[in-house]
């Protein structure tokens, strides 16, 4: 098989931030010991936790940030020594849609200059065809007429048409592989539909690949190759068919939290108890992280934390001491089994 | 006996100047909340959804306007009229207040994230010690941990953490009105849950209504009594909840539900 295209080896982000009363740092372990190989062309869709260090991974994947541990590979070649012209090539090949569209546009020029200084830059179009090949990327992206949009500044723009700047602005360069944090969420579903449809196109042609976070988990079952799903800094299961068969109960947990489109069925207009808490408590020493929240747990995972292991023919790996069990489960109903998250 | 709405808005416009042209975002709109009343506004993106929520509160930094009018009014008061002042005294105590769609570009970046939710607090000593309200109101939204986050700056926080600080900012006031753009967009499933839970909590404990601008349709179905479809800065159709969803007037609306469903498994469409 191919070489990965983007590698991360037992990879650890921690944040220190200054204490508010008193001398001392704060550490936050945002990633805790992520392995992950991320195939040329593939789609891999990161879901999970709020907080959970989607962005951090994204950030690492791109060079943003340093791991505190552990390495990030580019084709091979650990990131903290690439030569500077295969620093160039990652440059080129490896883009980004990042999470807040509106602090990763500059805020002083208009789309057309911010987006036709690139295209001269990586000599994409002659200048005289700039705008045209402006125009046709904006196009696709949903935004017509398209020169209405180059002259504008981002703020002059709405928060679904600065996110498709960004979209377009990764797509134009042809990378080989795009980044992109909740690239989705502030886009109406037909205008998803459209962007989802110019990824798998790209990918048709080009042959480029996606890491795409979202908490859409409809969009990413649609998109997704694989889908990875975090929970506190870690992968907690990663898979092709996590949708239908989840192994690891938070997977099941995201699942059965989706809000169903009845109005006459609402789940929370009919209940009546106190709202569900998310779990508070620091994480666990030793055990399992997810063992607050689980309605599986058993004596064991509060002593030994689950690794990341295979759990089935299909190269599905979960983190939790009953996945196959667990596994089974859902296999053999259609029903949600799990007690929903009002009940936990 | 019939009540009075609580915001009332007639044949609203906001045009907009772009250079030589002008951007009409909202173009004659009417819109109407009764007190304690849940509406969802869909629709497409850029057809002014964002544009109306800002005029309605008057936060509008940095936009260069053309054309403003119409009716608009709170409890009765007209709000296009009001002085700076008293829109304030409005958002501050008991009034209406916003939760943004960009948050990053309405926390203060150098302030602890805890301090600005205090400031927005309403005062009312009747419910204890301000700290202890912050870490409630951080508690509500499902950040662990608040009195860590609290201390946090805003890029020391996770996007939806950021979300969750803003909600906080806006139920901090006690607001009768509760404007929210996307407000759940960077939060995973089981916390979108609590804190529309949280929400629906509030807006009958308190009887605060709200209006909520976003994409999903799963939270227009939980949560919303009526909705307004927008298009190109006007309303195509307002219907009751189950009414639009079951009988849907305009192509759009058809196939925004159509698109929505297809996305769910079974067990979940309507
Ligand atoms: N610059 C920073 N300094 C300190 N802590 C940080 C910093 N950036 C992120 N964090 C913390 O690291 C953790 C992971 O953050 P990250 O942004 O990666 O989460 P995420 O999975 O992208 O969440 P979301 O879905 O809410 O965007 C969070 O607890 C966050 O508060
Ligand atoms: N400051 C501005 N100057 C000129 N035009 C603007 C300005 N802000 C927004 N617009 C335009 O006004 C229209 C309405 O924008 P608005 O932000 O209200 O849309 P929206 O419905 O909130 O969209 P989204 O769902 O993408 O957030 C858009 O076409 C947008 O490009
Ligand atoms: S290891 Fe135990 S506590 Fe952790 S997810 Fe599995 S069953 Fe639950
Ligand atoms: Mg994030
Ligand atoms: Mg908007």
């Amino acid at each position: 098989m191919s070489e990965p295209i983007l590698r991360l080896n037992g990879v650890e982000q921690i944040y220190r931030s200054r204490n508010a009363n008193g001398p001392g740092w704060n550490q936050v372990r945002a990633v805790d010991g992520v392995d992950l190989d991320i195939r040329e062309g593939e789609t891999l869709a990161i879901v999970g936790e709020s907080g959970s260090g989607k962005s951090t991974l994204a950030k690492l994947l791109l060079l943003l940030n340093r791991p505190t541990t552990g390495e990030v590979q580019f084709r091979g070649t650990s990131l903290s020594a690439l030569a500077s012209a295969d620093y160039q090539a990652f440059r080129r090949q490896v883009q980004a849609v990042f999470q807040d569209p509106a602090s990763s546009l500059n805020p002083r020029m208009t789309v057309e200059r911010m987006l036709g200084y690139i295209v001269q830059r990586h000599a994409l179009a002659t200048p005289g065809e700039t705008r045209q090949f402006l125009a046709g990327h904006l196009a696709a992206v949903g935004l017509n007429p398209p020169e209405s949009y180059l002259e504008r500044y981002p703020h002059q723009l709405s928060g679904g048409q600065q996110q498709r700047i960004a979209i377009a602005r990764a797509m134009m360069l042809r990378p080989a592989i795009i980044i992109a944090d909740e690239p989705l969420s502030s886009l109406d579903v037909s205008v998803q539909a459209q962007v989802l449809q110019l990824m798998r196109d790209l990918h048709k042609t080009t042959n480029v690949g996606f890491v795409v976070i979202s908490h859409d988990l409809g969009a990413m079952e649609s998109i997704a190759d694989r889908t990875a799903v975090m929970y506190r800094g870690r992968i907690v299961e990663i898979g092709r068919s996590i949708y239908e068969r989840p192994y690891h109960p938070y997977t099941k947990l995201l699942l059965d939290a989706r809000l169903s489109l009845d109005p006459r069925r609402s789940r929370i207009r009919s209940m009546s108890a106190a709202p569900s808490r998310s779990d508070s408590s620091a994480p666990a020493q030793g055990g399992c992280r997810f063992r607050p929240r689980c309605a599986y747990a058993v004596e064991i995972c509060a002593t030994q934390a689950p690794a990341l292991k295979p759990v089935d023919q299909a190269g599905t790996m979960a983190a939790c001491h009953r996945a196959e069990e667990i596994g089974a489960l859902r296999a053999r109903s259609a029903e949600p089994t799990v007690p929903s998250p009002l009940e936990v | 006996m019939s009540l009075s709405p609580l915001l009332d808005v007639r044949d609203l416009k906001v045009h907009l100047r772009l250079g030589p042209n002008v951007v009409k975002a909202i173009d004659g709109v009417d819109f109407r909340i009764m007190p304690g009343e849940c509406v969802g506004i869909v629709g497409e993106s850029g057809s002014g959804k964002s544009t109306m929520a800002r005029a309605i509160t008057r936060l509008m930094p940095n936009v260069n306007i053309a054309e403003l009018s119409g009716e608009l009014s709170f409890e009765g008061q007209d709000i296009l009229a009001m002085p700076d002042g008293a829109l304030r005294a409005l958002r501050r105590g008991r009034g209406f207040s916003m939760i943004f769609q960009d948050p990053l570009g309405y926390l203060n970046p150098t302030q602890r994230v805890g301090r600005q939710i205090e400031e927005a607090l309403s005062c009312d000593s009747s419910r204890g010690s301000n700290r202890n309200r912050v870490h409630t109101l951080l508690d509500e939204v499902g950040l662990p941990d608040p009195a860590n986050v609290a201390r946090r700056y805003p890029h020391e926080l996770s996007g939806g953490m950021r979300q969750r600080v803003m909600i906080a900012i806006a139920l901090a006031s006690d607001p009768q009105l509760l404007f929210a753009d996307e407000p759940t967009t960077a939060l995973d499933a089981t916390v979108q849950l609590q804190v529309l839970q949280t929400l629906y909590r509030l807006h009958k404990e308190r009887n605060m209504a709200m209006a909520i601008i976003t994409h999903d349709l799963g939270v227009v179905a939980e949560l919303c009594d009526r909705v307004y479809v927008m298009r190109a800065g006007k309303v195509i159709e307002s219907a009751e909840t189950v009414r639009l969803f079951e009988h849907p007037q305009q192509d759009y609306s058809r196939r925004l539900i159509e698109l929505s469903t297809r996305r769910l498994p079974r067990e979940l469409q309507a």
